[in-house]
């Protein structure tokens, strides 16, 4: 495993690690059946809404565990607003890059934190639960990273057809069945959509 | 501390000893010939290679020309099944789910060229459910091919058992065994188990990498899977390394002076290792067995709430080198197949660590590793999520 030095210096030295004392907001995402598991605390004036505080945990490996330290790093003492602008992209590229098989953890770790500024806003009336609907699940899919190219599906043209009604989701992908990646694409499409409550079922269609 | 200054990962390959290195080098210059043919410089090497051929002969209770040499085991293995296959053109074929890759694929491989495979489930403690052998068995029933030593979790397989069961069939089913992780770790003569063909490797007991040989039982007829020219009388065609071969002789001969003794080294050392980790780091298991129905080189333990490929890594920068099955450091993102197959959680196995430790091992390098492990886990833990909540619900 190729990690630049950046990575390692975050692995071995994470910053803002460790658990808050009563945060304002957190969010965990992933599972550890997937082997990586990421938590956000955060901790926001609420004058400024300026992210004051932040810290994570994470259960996972070492590119998990890096760019969880980097996304506190970019996120710490911004706005509510600014913080929402920052990507999975953003954190690769002040790591120096990562391997295309572990992209998906810069993924997780941003997803995270913008799962725990949204809980913040719900929280403090600041914006509606969303509706769950094809949209909501598309922006999930865009999360899944096809590992042999380090790119997310949706930008790989791998979703041909997304479609949603009474509970049930049904996706149909441009994979074929030689592809040694489509097991890990399927779980991930199960775990991504599996934590909303309106679904019901999910249906996952190849050629 | 400099790369693999402690190396605990001898399961997939062992340092060469010396005295090999030593043994090889006149093949690699003066004595290059090859064998094969009347003049006095092939003779010499035939003569060589027959006194090679009876020393791993020895090792297994083998007769010399029962041994032929191959480019490794994964070669042998492959020579082994699908010459079989091979012969009997058609028919049933069985294995277990927590063989090693080689055989695996092979069965695969056989499947798509129209045999059927029977993949016998395993206990909690990776041994191979006998009941289902005795089920699996049909009248078309050629191959059984089993992994002795299991190259995760270092069970032995109960061999006397296989070997009953395969006895009292009303036909003959030949029994293929790969022997990469039991070669020189145990006892293990041919006759004792009715084995009909065995893959051996030599890198694995500090011999040099790629060479290892195939045992194939006198008379039977293995259909040939490579094809080439041969010089000597042996499965695999084309030229063999003759330095390779007396590396692999001179690995044996070491190897097999004391058996018994390097066996009992080992199972001291690894003893030591499974008691220094239960005294330094709570939440711990041991995956597979206890005792002597384990491989007397492997320790594999799943430490809860942290990741493999963290601990591997970390590890790693303290100069030891440690195996996972954790997902994170698989090529494929899977976990461990063997540790899922037996029962095990995916927390599990992301947490396993396998150490496999040789002759060369020393307790001060495990005394060394286990401080290091024990300090990275308290480092890891206080990061993990996983750790954090089950702490909490211990309050």
């Amino acid at each position: 495993m190729q990690y630049s030095q950046k990575v390692l210096d975050h692995f071995m030295h994470p910053h803002n690690v460790g658990k808050m004392e009563n945060p304002d907001a957190s969010a965990t995402e992933g599972s550890p059946s997937c082997g990586d598991q990421v938590t956000v605390f955060l901790k926001i004036d609420k004058e400024t809404k300026i992210i004051e505080d932040i810290s994570f945990l994470s259960y996972g490996c070492a590119s998990n565990i890096a760019t969880a330290s980097i996304i506190t790093d970019l996120a710490k003492g911004k706005s509510l607003e600014d913080a929402k602008k920052i990507t999975y992209e953003d954190a690769m590229e002040a790591l120096d890059g990562l391997p295309p098989v572990k992209v998906h953890c810069s993924v997780l770790a941003a997803d995270t934190l913008q799962t725990a500024i949204s809980n913040y806003e719900i929280a403090h009336g600041l914006k509606e639960v969303p509706n769950f609907g094809k949209e909501t699940i598309l922006a999930e899919l865009k999360k899944i990273i096809y590992p042999q190219v380090g790119t997310d599906i949706v930008t790989l043209k791998m979703v041909k057809y997304v479609g949603f009604s009474d509970g049930e989701v049904l996706i149909d992908m441009n994979m074929m069945n030689f592809d040694t990646w489509r097991e890990n694409v399927v779980e991930e499409i199960n775990e991504h959509l599996e934590k909303y409550p309106e679904v019901k079922k999910i249906q996952i269609n190849f050629p | 501390m400099k790369s693999g200054s402690v190396y605990l990962d001898n399961c997939v390959t062992s340092p060469m000893a010396p005295e090999v290195l030593d043994a090889m080098m006149p093949y690699f210059s003066e004595r290059f010939w090859f064998p094969g043919s009347f003049y006095s410089t092939a003779e010499s090497t035939n003569d060589a290679l027959s006194g090679f051929a009876h020393t791993v002969a020895a090792a297994i209770g083998a007769r010399d020309e029962e041994i032929h040499f191959t480019s490794g085991g994964t070669i042998a293995n492959n020579i082994a099944i699908k010459g079989l296959a091979g012969s009997a053109q058609r028919g049933h074929v069985i294995c277990s789910v927590v063989d090693y890759p080689d055989l695996l694929t092979n069965a695969a491989w056989l499947e798509k060229q129209g045999f059927e495979v029977t993949y016998l489930p395993a206990d909690s403690e990776a041994r191979i459910d006998l009941a289902a052998l005795k089920q699996a068995i049909r009248p078309d029933t050629f191959l059984f091919m089993t992994t002795i030593v299991n190259h995760v979790v270092g069970t032995i397989q109960p061999m006397k058992e296989i070997s009953e069961i395969l006895k009292a069939a009303d036909h003959k089913i030949y029994f293929h065994a790969d022997a990469g992780q039991a070669f020189g770790k145990m006892p293990l003569l041919v006759d004792d188990y009715g084995i009909d063909m065995m893959s051996i490797s030599a890198h694995k007991i500090h011999g040099p990498q790629g060479i290892g040989a195939l045992y194939v039982r006198k008379g039977l007829r293995l259909a040939q899977s490579i094809h080439g020219i041969k010089r000597a009388d042996n499965l695999q065609p084309g030229g063999l390394s003759i330095a390779l071969i007396a590396g692999f002789a001179k690995a044996v001969e070491m190897n097999f002076a004391d058996l018994e003794g390097s066996i009992r080294q080992l199972r001291e050392l690894s003893d030591h290792l499974y008691v220094r980790l239960l005294e330094k780091i709570d939440h711990i298991e041991l995956n597979g067995p206890m005792g002597e129905e384990r491989a007397a080189h492997n320790i594999n333990v799943s430490i809860d709430y942290i990741e493999g490929e963290s601990m591997a890594m970390m590890l790693d920068m303290h100069g030891i080198t440690v195996a996972t099955g954790s997902a994170c450091a698989s090529q494929g993102l899977k976990p461990s197949y063997v540790l899922m197959a037996i029962g095990k959680n995916h927390v599990q196995s992301h947490g396993s660590m396998k150490f496999t430790i040789s002759r060369y091992t020393t307790r001060e390098e495990l005394d060394f590793t286990v401080d290091k492990l024990a300090e990275i886990t308290t480092e890891l833990r206080s990061r993990s999520p996983l750790y954090n909540a089950a702490k909490n619900q211990e309050k």
